[in-house]
């Protein structure tokens, strides 16, 4: 994926090519990150209007690159993406955002996600989580479809105060959003994206008419310093959390599902020492991140690890090369729980650090103890397990069979 | 009133830093430093603010 587009490369080869690098990056990674800075080709060209040209990009995989980026946001402007010059991203509040616009905003949205918030709405997210676990039952199951999607979707949905039966639209708005240009055509992502502004915003006038006590109420009802929010500032920000924090956590608990499947000594232990869940979790967010890049775009020229990246270019920034890079965590391609588990980038860093960061980890760890509690042994299933190929920001599967292997009933049957 | 960091528990995001500034600043290998160590009560509403904003837990007020 990570190579130079001939006038002779196909749209098929390249469609297979970007399958074969997002189902598994780490290999491309490996290879590439001595070279990195790197500049590549970042979408071909007649892939949407106005990219007649092919775009590119510099790739940042070594760790202390992304970290200095990251740390560096006067330098590196989240703001002046390309993509939402030209149409094909709407320009999204905060994660789309430099200062002071994003200063003003983020502390606004912040109360409403600090770990006091995470933690008082712990309970309702174990009832969710173990309502879902009664359906499931034990055996085979996708626990993609069954587990790993609806959780964070319901609590985003709760957090929004959005109604339940709204849900399967909200994935499909969702995965559009953050799937490739390759897969998805731009026009149909310019209808996802007004059906999703058509609905806030019909939310946002309902709550303004009748508030109640969610999140789209205290937006509609926000006042910095005597100013309140514009609409498109609110529909953006709901906008966003629906697409940074469903797919997200499904991916996180799912990678973590898939490590732990490939481990049953490891199971054994957790279940009898739950102090290695929050380690389990933070070396999952490392080995296999749930974001793996995102852009960035220079604002002056800037030297990183020796090579020189000229004003005005668009920057990739590799958070899942990063968090395999070698001269940050040794053995990077082990996963393992006695390593420093702070210094990982999976929710980015800086300005911009993941804001639900408290949330997914609750998530996570509200997941794995309601597993352990219920299941001696997780094992295969039959059907194979799927890595999702159509985002390139995104890593996690699509479909992920595991069986459930439930506690052996101790019946005391008299004669 | 006493503005305290647990370098156990910091991952040094800089959320402190970029939101109160008036409170800390980032050292060269991106470490937050507590620039007011006893802020006045005028400091104390933006010094609850950052121990609650802080997503590592790592900040807190010692009276
Ligand atoms: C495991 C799950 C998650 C991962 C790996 C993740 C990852 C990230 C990353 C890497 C960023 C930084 C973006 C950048 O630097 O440009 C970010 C930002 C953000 N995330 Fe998450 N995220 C997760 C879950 C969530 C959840 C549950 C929410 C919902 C509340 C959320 C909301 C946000 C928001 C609003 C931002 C933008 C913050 C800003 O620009 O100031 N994320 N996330
Ligand atoms: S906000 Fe918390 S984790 Fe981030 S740098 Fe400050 S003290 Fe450390």
């Amino acid at each position: 994926m990570i190579r130079e587009i001939t006038p002779t490369t196909t749209p098929e080869q390249l469609r297979a090519e970007l399958a074969a690098f997002l189902a598994d990056p780490y290999p491309t990674y490996r290879q590439m990150r001595d070279q990195t800075p790197l500049e590549y080709v970042f979408l071909p060209p007649g892939i949407a209007p106005g990219i007649d040209e092919p775009m590119r990009a510099w790739a940042l995989m070594k760790f202390s690159d992304v970290y200095n980026a990251l740390r560096d946001h006067e330098t590196f402007s989240s703001a002046r993406n390309p993509l939402v010059a030209k149409g094909i991203f709407p320009p999204l509040v905060l994660i789309l955002d430099d200062p002071p616009r994003h200063t003003r905003f983020r502390r606004l949205v912040n109360k409403a996600f600090t770990l006091r918030r995470v933690e008082a709405l712990q309970p309702w997210i174990a009832r969710v989580a173990h309502q879902l676990l009664d359906e499931i039952g034990s055996g085979e199951v996708d626990i993609v479809r069954s587990y790993t999607i609806p959780l964070p979707i319901r609590v985003i949905a709760h957090l929004l105060g959005i109604p339940e039966e709204d849900r399967d639209t909200f994935k499909r708005w969702s995965d559009t959003f953050i799937s490739s240009l390759v897969s998805i055509p731009l026009e149909q992502r310019m209808k996802n994206t007004q059906e999703m502004v058509e609905y806030f915003g019909r939310m946002a006038a309902a709550r303004r008419a009748h508030g109640a006590d969610d999140l789209i109420t205290a937006l509609v009802e926000a006042d910095i310093e005597g100013e309140s929010l514009q609409d498109w500032e609110i529909l953006g920000f709901c906008i966003l959390l629906l697409i940074a924090g469903n797919e997200t956590t499904t991916n996180l608990i799912g990678n973590m599902l898939n490590i732990l499947v490939d481990r049953p000594e490891l199971w054994q232990q957790l279940r009898e020492d739950r102090s290695l869940v929050e380690p389990v979790i933070e070396e999952t967010l490392r080995y296999e991140s749930p974001v793996q890049q995102l852009s960035r775009v220079t604002t002056r020229e800037v030297v990183l690890s020796g090579v020189t990246i000229p004003e005005g270019a668009m920057v990739s920034v590799f958070f899942g090369a990063a968090n395999r890079d070698p001269q940050e965590f040794p053995d990077p391609d082990e996963f393992r729980l006695d390593r420093d588990l702070r210094n990982h980038v999976a929710f980015g860093m800086g300005i911009h650090y993941c804001l639900g960061a408290p949330l997914a980890r609750a998530e996570a760890q509200i997941t794995l103890n309601a597993f352990l509690d219920r299941f001696p042994r997780l094992t295969r299933g039959t059907a194979p397990a799927v890595r999702q190929t159509t985002s390139p920001i995104v890593y996690g599967f699509q479909q992920l069979p595991l069986v459930l292997h439930p506690r052996e009933q101790r019946y005391a049957f008299s004669h | 009133m006493r503005l305290v960091i647990d370098r156990s528990k910091c991952r040094k995001t800089g959320q402190c830093a970029y939101l109160h500034p008036e409170l800390f600043r980032t050292d060269t290998d991106g470490s937050p430093i507590v620039r007011v160590e006893h802020p006045g009560e005028e400091l104390r509403a933006a010094a609850e603010e950052a121990v609650e904003l802080c997503p590592s837990g790592a900040i807190a007020l010692e009276e």
